[in-house]
Parts: C-alpha cells; sequence; structure tokens
C-alpha cells in the first residue's frame, strides 16, 4: 500500500492536461509506442477532436522510482469544463493527491482556481505543475506569483514542465512518489470500495472502476451496495492498465475494475459503496452531490420511423451516462420523441453529437429549457421544464427561475463589455474585483436560463478568448415568465414553444419568425408566421406566396416522367410536417432549434 | 389496341441538324443515307403493329425535326401508316418544321401528302433570342417560314416560341409577342425556358455562367403571355398552348392530357392505353437494333394504380383551361376529389387560384401557374373498394 499513488490532475481547459497524462503514460512504459496516439485517455470521438476529456478515466501506472522501488501509480482523468463537475468530484474523492495543473502563459484561470477549492474539500495533497515552460509566450515569474495570490500555494514547490516536448517529467513522477501521500487502510476491516465511474461493455456487462479504502475485493466474493442494497457476485477484478488486467485481489489503497454482471450502468448509483456482503461494513464511505439536470430539452428523430431507434440509442447512453435522463414527449408537429435533462449545454450537445455519430441518427431537438418553479393560484406549485406543460396563466401566482452564481475572468480591458453582457442577460450583484495586475474577475447573478443561449461563446468572443466562465447553482428567483407560441397561418407549432423572460419575448419570437421565414418554402398562398404570449402577436414575418412552379411542356406523351417528379414532390411534402396547411422541412425546425446553439 | 376512343399515333423523329443548347429531348445529328435507314425501320416498327384494333384519329411526326426528313420518306410512312393500321377518315396529320426546312415547296408538298398541321420551331423572334437559344434560322428566315406556310393553306399554322429567357423583360416579351400576333397564326405554343440538367444550357447553369429568371419574374412573364395573347383573340387552352380557335387546338396533345390511348413510334416514344404506359429505347442505334432484329422497342411499361391515375389527372388536367373533369374522375376512379380534399380546395378557392365551376375543379391564371404545387397537395386516397373484404 505504501507504494500506491493515487492521484489526478487537475487545470483549467486546454492547459494540457491530457497531454501532460499522454506524457506520464508513455515515460511509465504502460503503452507500446506503436499502439500511442495523442489524449489516449480521451476515448470518444468527441473528446478528441475537442480537446476536452468528458468521461473520468483511470489508468494504472508502474513506474520504478530513483529509490529503487516499483510505485503503482493510479492517475485518475477527470474532466475539465463546469457541466461535468459530478465526475470530478467521484474522481478526486478516490485520490490522495492532485497535480495542478497551471499554463506557462494563461495563468491560473476560473477552473484552476474552482477545482482547487474542490480538491481542498477533499483535503488532496496539491503539488502545483507549471506546463508549457517552451512556450515564448510563458511568464513564469507572473504564474508563480499567482500560484501564491490565487491559490495560497507556495511556488517554490511548483515543478515546471513542458508536456509537449517532455521536460520536466521525471521530476515531476519524483515529485508524485515523495510528495503525495501514499493512501491508508486496513486490509482487517470490512470491505468499503467507492465506486467513481462505470462502462458499459456490450460483451462484459458493467465495468465499475472503483477505489479500495478498507478491506480487499476478489472474485467470486458476493458483493453488497451500501445505497442501493443491491448484491451481485464478483466475475473479476483487475488493474486498469490501457487493456484490463484481471488480478487476484484489490487491496486497500488500489484502483481498479471490478466485474459482477451488472446489466446497466442504471443499476449503480455512482459514488456507491461496495461492500462484502458476508461482513458488511457499518458505515458508507462519504457520499457524493447527485448530478442533477439543468437543462431540458425535447430531442425527436428526423424521420418518425427512426424513434424505434432512438429509444434504443438512449438506452444504450444512459449505460455509460448516469446523468443523462429521459422519459417519453410527443409533439404534434415533430411526433414522438424524449424529454431529455442534462447538466448543462455542453452535455447536451455531447448526447446529441455521440446519438447522430455513434448512433447514426439525425435529430431535431428542441429549444433548451431551465426548470421553472410555478406556484399557482390553488396554492400547489409545480416545477415545469417543458412548454407544454406551461399552466395558464391566469392560474398562476408566480414563477421563479433558478439563478447561478458566474464567475468570470479576464484582462481587465474587458470589463466594460463584459459586464454590459451581464446585464443584458438580467445579471444581478455584478461586481468585480483585480485578482492580479491586470487580471480581473467579475461575479453576477445570473438567471440560468440567459446563459443558456450562446453566452459563452459571445463572453469568448468579446473577450478574444481570453474570459473563463465558471459558476455554481444559487437558487430559484422570482421572474415574470411567460410562454411563446410561434404560430403558422394561425396555427402552433408546438414543438417552437418557450418559455423566457417577458422582456426577452419579442426579440427571441421574432429571430424565431425570421429563422423560420428563410426556410420554409414559398407556398401557393401567402404564409404567415407569427409569435404570440397567449393571444397577443409580438412578432410576424410573412413568406409570399410562390406565383409559378408550373413547367412549360409536359414532355410530350411522356407522363410518367412528369408524374413521377410530382410524385417526389408529394414524397417530399409527406416527410415536413404540415401546421395549418403549411408544409415545414425539417430544415426550418433545424435552422430555427440549432441556432440556439449555435448562433 | 381495342375500340374505344380514338386513338392518337405519335413518330419521333430524332435527327436535328444541331443540338439545341436547352433540348433534353431524344434527339441526334445524322446524314440522309442515316435519315433513310431510319425511315426503313420505322416502317418495320409500323409493321411490328400491324392489326391493331385502335382506330387512330391523329398522327403526329414530332422530334427532333421530322421536317429534314425527305418528302417521299415523309409520304412512305403515311403510306405504311395507312395501310397497316386503321385511321380514321378525318385523320389529322401534324408535323413539326424548322423555318430552314419550309419553303413554298416544301410546304406545298407536305400539304400534297396529307399533313394539315405545321408546327413551326420559330422560338424566337429577335436575333439576340436566336443566337441566345442556338438556333441558325434568322428572324426573316422564321417570318417567311410562316408567310409560306399560310400560303400553303395549312388547316393549321402554329409557331413555337420560347420566352423568360435570361434577363427577358416584360417590355421585350410584350414586343415579340405582338410580333408573333402579327404573323397571324392560327396557334401559338409559349414555352417558358426551362433548364434541365444533361443539357448545355444545365451545364452552363451548374458553373453559375447561366442564371434563370426569378420565380416573380417567370410569374410576370407567364401572366403577361396569357392575358396578351387572349386579348388578341389567341385563346389559352394549356399551359403554353392558345389557339385563334377551338378547332386549331391541338387534338393529338388533348389527348396526352385526358388519358385517351396513343401509341408512339420511333426511338424514346412513349405510348398509352387503359392502365398501361409503356416505352421505346431512348437512343436510336439500340432502337434501331431491335426493330432490325424484328423485336419489339418496347424498353419498359408501367401499370398505374387509381392513385397514379388521379395523380395524372390532376397534373394534367389543372394544367387547362377547362380544369378537372370532376365528373370523369368519379365515374372512371370512382374518386371524389373534393370531398377527401375539401380543406385545400377551400384554401385554393379563397386564394383565387382554383373555382368549382360545372362540376369542373378550374384553375384561374395564378393557379394555372402553381399548377405543379396545387397537383402534388392533393391527397389521393384510393376509395375504399370490395377488394378489402
Amino acid at each position: 500500500m505504501r507504494n500506491i499513488r493515487n492521484f489526478c490532475i487537475i487545470a483549467h481547459i486546454d492547459h494540457g492536461k491530457s497531454t501532460l497524462a499522454d506524457r506520464l503514460i508513455q515515460r511509465c512504459g504502460a503503452v507500446e509506442q506503436r499502439k500511442f496516439r495523442d489524449q489516449i485517455l480521451d476515448s470518444m470521438d468527441i473528446e478528441r477532436e475537442r480537446g476536452i476529456t468528458i468521461k473520468s478515466n483511470a489508468i494504472t501506472l508502474a513506474y520504478q522510482a530513483d529509490d529503487g522501488e516499483t510505485y503503482q501509480l493510479n492517475l485518475i482523468d477527470t474532466p475539465g469544463h463546469v457541466d461535468f463537475s459530478h465526475e470530478v468530484r467521484r474522481s478526486l474523492m478516490s485520490c490522495e493527491g492532485a497535480i495542478l495543473l497551471v499554463d506557462a502563459a494563461q495563468g491560473v484561470e476560473a477552473q484552476t482556481v474552482a477545482n482547487l477549492y474542490l480538491a481542498l474539500e477533499y483535503e488532496l495533497e496539491l503539488l502545483p505543475v507549471i506546463n508549457k515552460i517552451d512556450l515564448p509566450s510563458a511568464d513564469i515569474e507572473r504564474v508563480n506569483s499567482e500560484i501564491e495570490s490565487d491559490l495560497g500555494l507556495d511556488p517554490a514547490d511548483a515543478i515546471h514542465c513542458s508536456a509537449k516536448n517532455g521536460t520536466g517529467i521525471d521530476e515531476l513522477l519524483e515529485a508524485i512518489v515523495h510528495k503525495l501521500p501514499a493512501p491508508q487502510g486496513s486490509a482487517d476491516e470490512p470491505l468499503r470500495a467507492m465506486v467513481f465511474d462505470a462502462r458499459y461493455d456490450p460483451f462484459r456487462g458493467v465495468e465499475l472502476d472503483c477505489r479500495v479504502k478498507d478491506g480487499v475485493i476478489r472474485a467470486g466474493m458476493t458483493i453488497r451496495l451500501m445505497h442501493s442494497g443491491k448484491q451481485y457476485k464478483i466475475d473479476e477484478v483487475g488493474l486498469l492498465g490501457l487493456e484490463r488486467v484481471p488480478a487476484a485481489e484489490l487491496g486497500p489503497g488500489s484502483v481498479g475494475y471490478v466485474l459482477a454482471g451488472i446489466k446497466t450502468v442504471r443499476d449503480i448509483t455512482m459514488g456507491d459503496t461496495l461492500t462484502d456482503a458476508a461482513r458488511p461494513a457499518t458505515e458508507s464511505l462519504p457520499g457524493y452531490k447527485e448530478a442533477k439536470s439543468v437543462v431540458f430539452s425535447s430531442i425527436y428523430p428526423m424521420t418518425t420511423d427512426e424513434y424505434l431507434e432512438l429509444s434504443k440509442a438512449l438506452d444504450k447512453l444512459v449505460l455509460n451516462d448516469a446523468a443523462l435522463t429521459f422519459e417519453k414527449d410527443s409533439s404534434a408537429a415533430l411526433g414522438h420523441g424524449f424529454r431529455c435533462g442534462f447538466l448543462g449545454l455542453l452535455h447536451l450537445e455531447v448526447v446529441q453529437e455521440r446519438l447522430q455519430r455513434e448512433y447514426g441518427l439525425a435529430l431535431l431537438l428542441s429549444a433548451p429549457s431551465v426548470r421553472y418553479h410555478v406556484a399557482l393560484n390553488n396554492g400547489k406549485s409545480i416545477y415545469v421544464d417543458n412548454p407544454s406543460y406551461f399552466p395558464d396563466p391566469s392560474t398562476i401566482a408566480h414563477c421563479e427561475e433558478p439563478y447561478i452564481k458566474g464567475s468570470i475572468m479576464m484582462p481587465e480591458r474587458y470589463i466594460g463589455a463584459v459586464m454590459e453582457l451581464c446585464r443584458e442577460r438580467r445579471g444581478v450583484e455584478t461586481s468585480f474585483n483585480y485578482l492580479a495586475v491586470g487580471r480581473v474577475e467579475i461575479t453576477s447573478e445570473l438567471p440560468l436560463a440567459e446563459v443558456l443561449f450562446d453566452f459563452y461563446d459571445r463572453l469568448k468572443s468579446m473577450t478574444q478568448g481570453y474570459g473563463s466562465f465558471d459558476y455554481e447553482m444559487l437558487d430559484h428567483r422570482g421572474t415574470d415568465l411567460v410562454k411563446i407560441d410561434i404560430l403558422v397561418n394561425g396555427e402552433p407549432v408546438d414543438a417552437l414553444s418557450q418559455l423566457a423572460h417577458r422582456d426577452k419575448a419579442r426579440a427571441r419570437a421574432l429571430h424565431y419568425c425570421e429563422r423560420l421565414a428563410k426556410t420554409i418554402p414559398r407556398h401557393q398562398f401567402k404564409v404567415a408566421i407569427q409569435g404570440a404570449i397567449g393571444g397577443t402577436i409580438i412578432a410576424r414575418t410573412n413568406i409570399p406566396a410562390l406565383r409559378k412552379d408550373v413547367t412549360a411542356k409536359c414532355y410530350g406523351g411522356d407522363i410518367t416522367r412528369k408524374r413521377k417528379l410530382l410524385e417526389k414532390q408529394k414524397e417530399g411534402k409527406k416527410r415536413m410536417k404540415t401546421v395549418g396547411s403549411v408544409d415545414i422541412p425539417q430544415s426550418a425546425f433545424i435552422a430555427v432549434l440549432k441556432s440556439d446553439i449555435d448562433s | 389496341m381495342n375500340d374505344g376512343p380514338l386513338a392518337g399515333l405519335y413518330l419521333h423523329v430524332p435527327f436535328c441538324a444541331q443540338i439545341c443548347p436547352y433540348c433534353d429531348f431524344a434527339v441526334r445529328t445524322g446524314d440522309r443515307d442515316r435519315r433513310r435507314r431510319f425511315v426503313d425501320h420505322l416502317l418495320a416498327e409500323i409493321d411490328l403493329y400491324a392489326g391493331c384494333s385502335a382506330c387512330f384519329d391523329t398522327v403526329y411526326f414530332g422530334g427532333g425535326t421530322p421536317s429534314s426528313l425527305e418528302i417521299e420518306d415523309l409520304a412512305r410512312i403515311l403510306d405504311r401508316l395507312r395501310s397497316r393500321l386503321s385511321l380514321a377518315d378525318r385523320t389529322r396529320v401534324y408535323l413539326e418544321a424548322n423555318p430552314e426546312d419550309v419553303s413554298a415547296d416544301s410546304a406545298a408538298a407536305w400539304r400534297r401528302i396529307g399533313i394539315d398541321t405545321l408546327s413551326l420551331g420559330v422560338q424566337s423572334l429577335v436575333p439576340a433570342g436566336l443566337s441566345f437559344l442556338g438556333r441558325s434560322h434568322g428572324v426573316s428566315d422564321a417570318r417567311d417560314a410562316v408567310a409560306a406556310a399560310r400560303e400553303a393553306g395549312f388547316h393549321t399554322v402554329s409557331i413555337d416560341l420560347i420566352y423568360g429567357l435570361p434577363g427577358h423583360s416584360t417590355a421585350a416579351w410584350r414586343r415579340e409577342l405582338d410580333s408573333a400576333i402579327e404573323l397571324e397564326p392560327q396557334h401559338i405554343s409559349c414555352y417558358q425556358l426551362t433548364i434541365h440538367s444533361g443539357t448545355r444550357f444545365g451545364l452552363l447553369e451548374q458553373r453559375g455562367e447561366l442564371t434563370q429568371l426569378s420565380v416573380d419574374n417567370q410569374a410576370s412573364l407567364f401572366e403577361l403571355t396569357h392575358r396578351h395573347l387572349n386579348a388578341a383573340g389567341l385563346q389559352g387552352y394549356e399551359v403554353s398552348q392558345f389557339a385563334a380557335s377551338p378547332e386549331h387546338r391541338s387534338a393529338h396533345n388533348l389527348k396526352y392530357w385526358n388519358h385517351t390511348p396513343y401509341l408512339g413510334l420511333g426511338p424514346a416514344a412513349h405510348s398509352f392505353r387503359d392502365d398501361r404506359r409503356w416505352w421505346n429505347v431512348r437512343r436510336t442505334d439500340p432502337w434501331q437494333d431491335r426493330i432490325k432484329q424484328g423485336r419489339s422497342a418496347v424498353e419498359g411499361t408501367e401499370t398505374l394504380d387509381t392513385g397514379a391515375m388521379v395523380l395524372e389527372a390532376l397534373m394534367t388536367g389543372l394544367r387547362t383551361y377547362a380544369g378537372l373533369d370532376l365528373g370523369r374522375l368519379r365515374s372512371r376512379f370512382g374518386v371524389d376529389l373534393i370531398d377527401s380534399n375539401l380543406a385545400l380546395v377551400e384554401r385554393l378557392e379563397s386564394e383565387g387560384l382554383v373555382a368549382l365551376e360545372h362540376d369542373h375543379l378550374v384553375p384561374t391564371l395564378a393557379g394555372l401557374a402553381v399548377a405543379d404545387g396545387m397537383a402534388s397537395s392533393f391527397d389521393i386516397s384510393a376509395p375504399a373498394t370490395a377488394q378489402a373484404i
């Protein structure tokens, strides 16, 4: 046990975490050179493409230290985005130490600080590392002062490295061995192991990643999950190399995997404690915060016959993504679909991309919504995250919407623009303080709904990429909530309804109307597109009538050719959604709904 | 073909002196020998249908450029038709002709062998239009051809015009229509330029070197064409067809539009009878090869179900001034189109696109312009039949 080190790397996005992990893996020879690829721990395409880690990942490395002993280093890679902080927490709970990675050029960023606090919460030993020292723009002096002032750590302890070219990696490995503590625990105590991740494998069932605190876990044993009370017989345990390495047992302090014939990830609550059914522990390991959905959207298949496939794909996806929730939903315009809950917009995008890529589905997503709290006149109160269930306004006493505390860090020259952005997004209690010379943190209490729509992208572009954003949930606060309906020739398109603050309703409705007007093909009659709150029209556009479509010739006696053309047209119309005798192509829904995330 | 309404006969002559940049019909170039050999094969194909029970009252030489055939070749074909097939006493014979091929002599010769209607491929009456359309004749050739044809005493002289060329203004097109009216043809076909892929124009469009008129401009030209010609006494009866009086309408084309049987001979020609359509191989050489081997040149066939028949009726009916005969749909197919499309018809009526008159669904002028979209909007559910039991 004294030769085990469990650690993670915490860093702001893009500070080089995955590259550093790659380098450590290579240095310890855990993977043959020919099998190596960049971001080796990021197994999903999306992770590689975007350079972000979405799922936690663990790997066991064998390191022969300068003192001649071989150490088992368990590197637990954690996601680097606010949406996935629940995964971060679980990972942190499995570690004794953390490498706090700081970019030598960018310095301490919002997430560096947020993750530091998290790490401190779990009493991890911290090892500051300054990465990218090979960059011409590296400013180690400044980073040192930020480490001291913003993080409260001693910059003298910091290891300087370049994960890119390998400088300082040996020093770092020695520091991991000597500065991070070995795990504690007793092999004689009843088994307690925390599940920090789970993966579904179609051949092996669910593979649990766990960290043993006390006791020993071995194949053949019957384990009990202390939260759910479910019992399973263990088929296999082992170490998490890049390929799985079966082992006889996992002792205290170990990190490894467990196979126990579990069918789906939903049978497992992440953070649950495994214990020996024959000799159960009395107390489970400290709990964790349940991941809560904060963003909701309905997902529909492009063609109704893909509904079953979508349903199956979601079932499979949740095997691996316990934070995703879904239930059946249906729309008059788009047919059957699912109302899904996400941790945030990035999570939503990730799920959407995985469904599209891994399952080849063409999808439509309704406008993302937060969960509102609606107090009714009859004294009851309900939660509404789906515009379809928004009650008649006359029955509503008042509404509340979730607020977050946003923290934005950036060079001071952007203060004006960012303060304005917060104001525009209904931010209150907006204030700023200087973190260091030239660096400012703005905090603002913002409605979460305002952050859902292109807030992050706007921030990034107005700060030329220097701004960082992090948030925590605050509370629900009173709001003047309205339901915007989009009408096509007087009939509402339910999939396009959305909830919004009254002050934002007109602009949002107009945006939808204009998008639709651009993408709905001209009909033989004029098409009116309107945005409405109840019976009041707040925005409108028109699509002029199509004045000519008839072809000049009937191709002589070749009636077949012309009929086939019309049959094709008819087929095309069939695939459109007809609302108020207006045929709306899928592309119109895409143009409208996609713009919410992209624009 | 069995007894029934008098059928139409179409003969496709694929030869052209050159291929026009807008044309996507089955055409090719060919010298005199080639054309003669083609006629030999066409005669052989007529023989294949010898004794067919249908009686024809229209014969249409289309193409291509059938006027490029020698007079004796045309005569041979007509003689063979008369000897092998049953032609009605007052069979109307149509010939498509290029202005270059029309002279007092050729016109007189055509009259002599029994051609009644000469359809002249004038295409444009301004030099810029002719050169854009890649036509080799000049404006004066066209005028002379019309004059010669009228002189020869055809029952109907018709001229074809193409409008909606890139940049075509309403003023320029109105002047051109006036020139056409001055020629006093008994029939005019005005086709709006359609750019087909696989043609020279299609290629230019793909390369971005040719842009079609905007839909709104097309619509304006379309309305102008109909209003102007109707006012001048050339009454429209279909999207692109205008006649000085009902007797000058194309009795042959009407058969295409109302499910009357017709037989097509020659490459790419299409035929229809009862609920069946069939068509010959498209290219000339394979067509000849088949005929030479004494085989049928039919390449494909389809049997139409009620839905397809009704869609065709809608598509062709809504293209005509007379409109869609609803009673005929009920009696022939057992389909009550209005019943199953009440909301749509009401909307189309209120938008001023159709009117219900004498059990016909009649398009207005604005409706004619969007006939395709209207036709594809109808719900054509086959009626419940006893078959289900």
